[in-house]
Protein backbone atom coordinates (compact mmCIF):
# COMPACT_ATOMS: atom_id res chain seq x y z
CA UNK A 1 0.00 0.00 0.00
CA UNK A 2 2.16 2.70 -0.76
CA UNK A 3 0.19 5.64 1.08
CA UNK A 4 1.74 8.54 -0.94
CA UNK A 5 -1.32 8.09 -3.32
CA UNK A 6 -3.40 7.67 -0.47
CA UNK A 7 -5.25 11.19 0.41
CA UNK A 8 -5.98 10.16 4.18
CA UNK A 9 -2.42 8.90 4.67
CA UNK A 10 -1.18 12.18 2.89
CA UNK A 11 -3.25 14.14 5.09
CA UNK A 12 -2.82 12.54 8.69
CA UNK A 13 1.22 12.82 7.45
CA UNK A 14 0.55 16.09 7.69
CA UNK A 15 -1.72 16.57 10.65
CA UNK A 16 0.49 14.63 12.78
CA UNK A 17 3.90 17.29 11.47
CA UNK A 18 2.03 20.52 12.33
CA UNK A 19 2.04 19.96 16.18
CA UNK A 20 5.48 19.14 16.39
CA UNK A 21 6.45 21.67 14.43
CA UNK A 22 4.77 24.10 16.98
CA UNK A 23 6.63 22.92 20.20
CA UNK A 24 9.99 22.07 18.35
CA UNK A 25 10.58 25.92 17.76
CA UNK A 26 9.12 26.96 21.46
CA UNK A 27 11.37 24.57 23.04
CA UNK A 28 14.57 26.07 21.02
CA UNK A 29 13.44 29.84 21.02
CA UNK A 30 12.88 29.55 25.03
CA UNK A 31 15.90 26.88 25.31
CA UNK A 32 18.43 29.69 23.67
CA UNK A 33 16.84 32.70 25.75
CA UNK A 34 17.46 30.73 28.82
CA UNK A 35 21.07 30.12 28.05
CA UNK A 36 21.36 33.71 27.04
CA UNK A 37 20.39 34.41 30.73
CA UNK A 38 21.90 32.23 32.76
CA UNK A 39 25.43 31.81 30.85
CA UNK A 40 26.14 35.08 28.37
CA UNK A 41 24.40 37.81 30.09
CA UNK A 42 22.72 38.46 33.50
CA UNK A 43 19.18 39.54 32.23
CA UNK A 44 16.86 38.75 34.29
CA UNK A 45 13.66 36.77 33.03
CA UNK A 46 13.63 38.90 29.93
CA UNK A 47 16.10 36.99 27.61
CA UNK A 48 13.88 33.96 28.15
CA UNK A 49 10.79 35.89 27.89
CA UNK A 50 11.82 37.76 24.24
CA UNK A 51 13.01 34.21 23.20
CA UNK A 52 9.71 32.15 24.04
CA UNK A 53 7.70 34.99 22.33
CA UNK A 54 10.34 34.58 19.03
CA UNK A 55 10.27 30.58 19.63
CA UNK A 56 6.40 30.97 19.05
CA UNK A 57 6.25 33.04 15.76
CA UNK A 58 8.97 31.02 14.74
CA UNK A 59 7.13 28.24 15.31
CA UNK A 60 3.78 29.56 13.82
CA UNK A 61 5.92 30.80 10.80
CA UNK A 62 6.89 26.83 10.61
CA UNK A 63 3.21 25.43 11.02
CA UNK A 64 2.18 27.76 8.22
CA UNK A 65 5.03 26.58 5.76
CA UNK A 66 3.96 22.78 5.89
CA UNK A 67 0.79 23.81 6.06
CA UNK A 68 1.53 25.57 2.16
CA UNK A 69 2.84 22.13 0.95
CA UNK A 70 -0.54 20.67 1.40
CA UNK A 71 -1.27 17.81 -0.48
CA UNK A 72 -4.19 18.32 -2.90
CA UNK A 73 -6.67 15.82 -2.56
CA UNK B 1 4.01 -7.03 37.14
CA UNK B 2 5.61 -3.86 36.12
CA UNK B 3 5.01 -1.18 38.47
CA UNK B 4 5.15 1.94 36.02
CA UNK B 5 3.91 1.75 31.77
CA UNK B 6 8.08 3.37 31.13
CA UNK B 7 9.40 0.17 32.48
CA UNK B 8 9.58 -1.54 28.91
CA UNK B 9 11.65 1.43 28.08
CA UNK B 10 14.65 1.08 30.55
CA UNK B 11 17.29 -0.69 29.32
CA UNK B 12 19.55 -2.74 30.90
CA UNK B 13 23.12 -4.19 29.96
CA UNK B 14 23.60 -7.82 29.08
CA UNK B 15 27.28 -7.82 28.58
CA UNK B 16 29.23 -4.64 30.03
CA UNK B 17 31.99 -3.59 27.60
CA UNK B 18 33.95 -0.33 28.34
CA UNK B 19 36.32 0.38 26.02
CA UNK B 20 38.68 3.86 26.78
CA UNK B 21 36.23 5.26 28.85
CA UNK B 22 33.31 4.46 25.79
CA UNK B 23 30.72 2.76 27.17
CA UNK B 24 29.81 -0.02 24.19
CA UNK B 25 27.79 -2.18 26.38
CA UNK B 26 25.18 -4.83 24.77
CA UNK B 27 21.66 -4.17 25.66
CA UNK B 28 18.40 -5.17 23.80
CA UNK B 29 18.68 -1.72 21.96
CA UNK B 30 21.65 -2.35 20.23
CA UNK B 31 20.86 -6.34 19.29
CA UNK B 32 17.31 -5.14 18.07
CA UNK B 33 19.38 -2.77 15.97
CA UNK B 34 21.55 -5.30 14.15
CA UNK B 35 18.41 -7.79 14.02
CA UNK B 36 16.69 -5.16 12.22
CA UNK B 37 19.74 -4.43 9.72
CA UNK B 38 20.48 -7.73 9.06
CA UNK B 39 16.14 -8.38 8.53
CA UNK B 40 16.53 -5.55 5.85
CA UNK B 41 19.57 -6.55 4.38
CA UNK B 42 18.92 -10.15 3.54
CA UNK B 43 15.58 -8.69 2.54
CA UNK B 44 16.59 -6.23 0.28
CA UNK B 45 19.72 -8.79 -1.10
CA UNK B 46 17.08 -11.35 -1.62
CA UNK B 47 14.19 -9.38 -3.34
CA UNK B 48 16.70 -7.68 -6.11
CA UNK B 49 18.46 -11.14 -6.43
CA UNK B 50 15.58 -12.50 -8.30
CA UNK B 51 15.52 -9.85 -11.47
CA UNK B 52 12.63 -11.09 -13.12
CA UNK B 53 10.69 -9.73 -15.59
CA UNK B 54 7.40 -10.97 -13.93
CA UNK B 55 8.31 -10.27 -9.98
CA UNK B 56 7.42 -12.56 -7.70
CA UNK B 57 6.18 -12.09 -3.95
CA UNK B 58 9.41 -10.88 -2.75
CA UNK B 59 10.69 -9.11 -5.26
CA UNK B 60 6.95 -6.97 -6.07
CA UNK B 61 7.58 -6.20 -2.14
CA UNK B 62 11.38 -4.64 -3.05
CA UNK B 63 10.06 -3.12 -6.35
CA UNK B 64 6.96 -1.23 -4.01
CA UNK B 65 9.48 -0.07 -1.38
CA UNK B 66 12.23 1.51 -3.92
CA UNK B 67 9.36 3.16 -6.41
CA UNK B 68 7.43 4.69 -3.26
CA UNK B 69 11.18 5.89 -1.86
CA UNK B 70 11.80 7.09 -5.65
CA UNK B 71 8.17 9.08 -5.70
CA UNK B 72 9.14 10.65 -2.32
CA UNK B 73 12.35 12.14 -3.59
CA UNK B 74 11.06 13.00 -7.11
CA UNK B 75 8.10 14.55 -5.46
CA UNK B 76 10.41 16.82 -2.99
CA UNK B 77 13.59 17.08 -4.21
CA UNK B 78 12.84 16.27 -7.85
CA UNK B 79 15.69 14.77 -10.45
CA UNK B 80 18.72 15.94 -8.73
CA UNK B 81 17.68 14.35 -5.23
CA UNK B 82 18.44 10.74 -7.10
CA UNK B 83 21.85 10.88 -5.95
CA UNK B 84 20.64 10.77 -1.92
CA UNK B 85 18.71 7.92 -2.93
CA UNK B 86 21.30 5.26 -0.90
CA UNK B 87 21.28 7.48 2.22
CA UNK B 88 16.90 8.28 1.85
CA UNK B 89 16.15 4.69 1.13
CA UNK B 90 18.55 3.44 4.14
CA UNK B 91 16.58 5.56 6.74
CA UNK B 92 13.14 5.00 5.54
CA UNK B 93 13.85 1.16 5.67
CA UNK B 94 15.80 1.24 9.13
CA UNK B 95 13.07 3.48 10.60
CA UNK B 96 10.12 1.35 9.07
CA UNK B 97 11.44 -1.61 10.10
CA UNK B 98 12.34 -0.27 13.59
CA UNK B 99 8.83 1.10 14.58
CA UNK B 100 7.03 -2.40 13.07
CA UNK B 101 9.03 -4.81 14.47
CA UNK B 102 9.03 -2.72 18.14
CA UNK B 103 5.49 -3.80 17.85
CA UNK B 104 5.62 -7.78 17.96
CA UNK B 105 5.36 -8.28 21.69
CA UNK B 106 8.40 -8.91 23.07
CA UNK B 107 10.95 -7.13 21.01
CA UNK B 108 12.27 -3.33 21.79
CA UNK B 109 11.26 -0.38 19.75
CA UNK B 110 14.57 1.02 19.02
CA UNK B 111 13.29 4.57 17.86
CA UNK B 112 11.85 5.25 21.08
CA UNK B 113 15.05 6.13 22.05
CA UNK B 114 15.57 10.02 21.80
CA UNK B 115 19.05 8.96 21.35
CA UNK B 116 18.49 7.12 18.40
CA UNK B 117 16.23 9.57 16.48
CA UNK B 118 18.31 12.52 17.78
CA UNK B 119 21.67 11.26 15.93
CA UNK B 120 19.74 10.48 12.71
CA UNK B 121 17.78 14.07 13.15
CA UNK B 122 21.46 15.79 13.82
CA UNK B 123 22.94 13.66 10.55
CA UNK B 124 20.41 14.46 7.86
CA UNK B 125 20.54 18.22 9.15
CA UNK B 126 24.00 18.63 9.85
CA UNK B 127 24.31 17.21 6.39
CA UNK B 128 22.33 19.67 4.56
CA UNK B 129 23.83 22.63 6.27
CA UNK B 130 27.23 21.50 5.28
CA UNK B 131 26.01 20.76 1.88
CA UNK B 132 24.29 24.20 1.61
CA UNK B 133 27.67 25.78 2.54
CA UNK B 134 29.55 23.67 0.17
CA UNK B 135 27.33 24.50 -2.40
CA UNK B 136 26.52 28.32 -2.38
CA UNK B 137 29.15 29.36 0.17
CA UNK B 138 28.17 32.13 2.15
CA UNK B 139 25.07 32.79 -0.23
CA UNK B 140 23.94 29.75 1.95
CA UNK B 141 23.09 32.25 4.92
CA UNK B 142 20.53 33.86 2.65
CA UNK B 143 18.60 30.81 3.97
CA UNK B 144 17.95 33.11 7.11
CA UNK B 145 16.31 35.79 4.74
CA UNK B 146 13.02 34.90 3.62
CA UNK B 147 12.85 36.16 -0.05
CA UNK B 148 10.66 39.55 -0.38
CA UNK B 149 11.82 41.14 3.38
CA UNK B 150 11.94 44.82 3.42
CA UNK B 151 15.15 46.16 5.01
CA UNK B 152 13.78 47.14 8.36
CA UNK B 153 11.92 43.80 9.41
CA UNK B 154 15.73 42.10 9.12
CA UNK B 155 16.78 42.53 13.05
CA UNK B 156 13.48 40.75 13.55
CA UNK B 157 13.30 37.95 10.92
CA UNK B 158 16.89 36.99 10.99
CA UNK B 159 16.43 35.56 14.71
CA UNK B 160 13.03 34.09 13.66
CA UNK B 161 14.13 32.06 10.87
CA UNK B 162 17.76 31.33 13.01
CA UNK B 163 15.07 29.84 15.43
CA UNK B 164 12.86 28.09 12.77
CA UNK B 165 16.37 26.53 11.19
CA UNK B 166 17.16 24.85 14.22
CA UNK B 167 13.73 23.91 15.17
CA UNK B 168 14.13 21.32 12.67
CA UNK B 169 16.35 18.53 13.80
CA UNK B 170 14.59 18.49 17.56
CA UNK B 171 11.25 18.22 15.29
CA UNK B 172 12.70 15.66 13.30
CA UNK B 173 13.93 13.48 16.46
CA UNK B 174 11.04 14.36 18.88
CA UNK B 175 8.25 13.48 16.84
CA UNK B 176 9.53 9.99 15.87
CA UNK B 177 10.32 9.09 19.30
CA UNK B 178 7.54 10.92 20.98
CA UNK B 179 5.22 9.47 19.09
CA UNK B 180 6.70 5.43 19.13
CA UNK B 181 6.78 6.04 22.92
CA UNK B 182 3.34 7.27 23.31
CA UNK B 183 2.10 4.47 21.32
CA UNK B 184 3.79 1.62 23.54
CA UNK B 185 2.78 3.68 26.71
CA UNK B 186 -0.31 3.64 25.87
CA UNK B 187 -0.22 -0.45 24.82
CA UNK B 188 1.14 -1.01 27.99
CA UNK B 189 -1.60 0.87 30.37
CA UNK B 190 -4.14 -1.19 28.11
CA UNK B 191 -2.60 -4.28 28.42
CA UNK B 192 -1.95 -3.52 32.25
CA UNK B 193 -6.05 -2.59 32.83
CA UNK B 194 -6.78 -6.14 30.92
CA UNK B 195 -4.64 -7.79 32.83
CA UNK B 196 -5.81 -6.67 36.53
CA UNK B 197 -8.99 -6.65 35.10
CA UNK B 198 -9.55 -9.89 35.12
CA UNK B 199 -11.86 -12.32 33.21
CA UNK B 200 -15.14 -10.66 33.79
CA UNK B 201 -14.40 -6.78 32.54
CA UNK B 202 -10.34 -7.46 31.12
CA UNK B 203 -11.35 -8.51 28.05
CA UNK B 204 -12.92 -4.46 27.31
CA UNK B 205 -9.11 -3.18 27.49
CA UNK B 206 -7.44 -6.18 26.29
CA UNK B 207 -10.04 -5.60 22.68
CA UNK B 208 -8.53 -2.22 22.77
CA UNK B 209 -4.90 -3.32 22.95
CA UNK B 210 -5.66 -5.27 19.48
CA UNK B 211 -7.19 -2.09 18.00
CA UNK B 212 -4.52 0.11 19.34
CA UNK B 213 -1.92 -2.77 17.75
CA UNK B 214 -3.76 -1.92 14.15
CA UNK B 215 -3.66 1.60 14.53
CA UNK B 216 0.01 1.59 15.78
CA UNK B 217 1.19 -0.41 12.51
CA UNK B 218 -0.03 2.89 10.48
CA UNK B 219 1.42 5.55 12.47
CA UNK B 220 4.87 3.19 12.08
CA UNK B 221 4.32 3.43 8.93
CA UNK B 222 3.35 6.99 8.80
CA UNK B 223 6.01 8.05 11.16
CA UNK B 224 9.35 6.55 8.54
CA UNK B 225 7.34 8.02 5.98
CA UNK B 226 6.96 11.56 7.57
CA UNK B 227 10.74 11.66 8.64
CA UNK B 228 11.62 10.76 5.13
CA UNK B 229 9.92 13.58 3.51
CA UNK B 230 11.05 16.15 5.81
CA UNK B 231 14.60 14.57 5.62
CA UNK B 232 14.48 15.06 1.76
CA UNK B 233 12.56 18.66 2.18
CA UNK B 234 15.69 19.64 4.24
CA UNK B 235 18.26 18.27 1.78
CA UNK B 236 16.14 19.90 -1.14
CA UNK B 237 16.06 23.19 0.93
CA UNK B 238 20.12 23.52 1.21
CA UNK B 239 20.32 22.08 -2.44
CA UNK B 240 17.74 24.58 -4.10
CA UNK B 241 17.88 27.29 -2.00
CA UNK B 242 14.41 28.99 -2.39
CA UNK B 243 13.73 27.60 -4.89
CA UNK B 244 12.25 24.35 -3.17
CA UNK B 245 8.68 25.75 -2.24
CA UNK B 246 8.20 25.31 -5.97
CA UNK B 247 9.38 21.71 -6.26
CA UNK B 248 7.42 20.62 -3.42
CA UNK B 249 4.14 19.94 -5.61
Amino acid sequence: MPPSQDPFYAGLGQAVRIGTELLAALIVGGGIGWVVDTYLLATGPWGMVSGLILGSVAGVRNAYRSAQRWPKS
Amino acid sequence: MEDSPLHPFELHNFLSIHLGGLDISLNKAVIMMWVVVGLVTILMIKAGSARQLIPGKLQSLGEILVDFIRGIILDTMGKDGMRFFPLIATLFLFILFCNLIGLIPGSYTVTSQIVVTAVFACVVYGMSVVMGFVLHGAKFLGILVPPGTPGWLLPLMVPIELISQLARPISLAVRLFANMTAGHVILGVLFGLAVSGGLLIGWLPFAFTIAMNGLEVGIAFIQAYIFTVLTCVYLGDAFHLHGSEDHAH
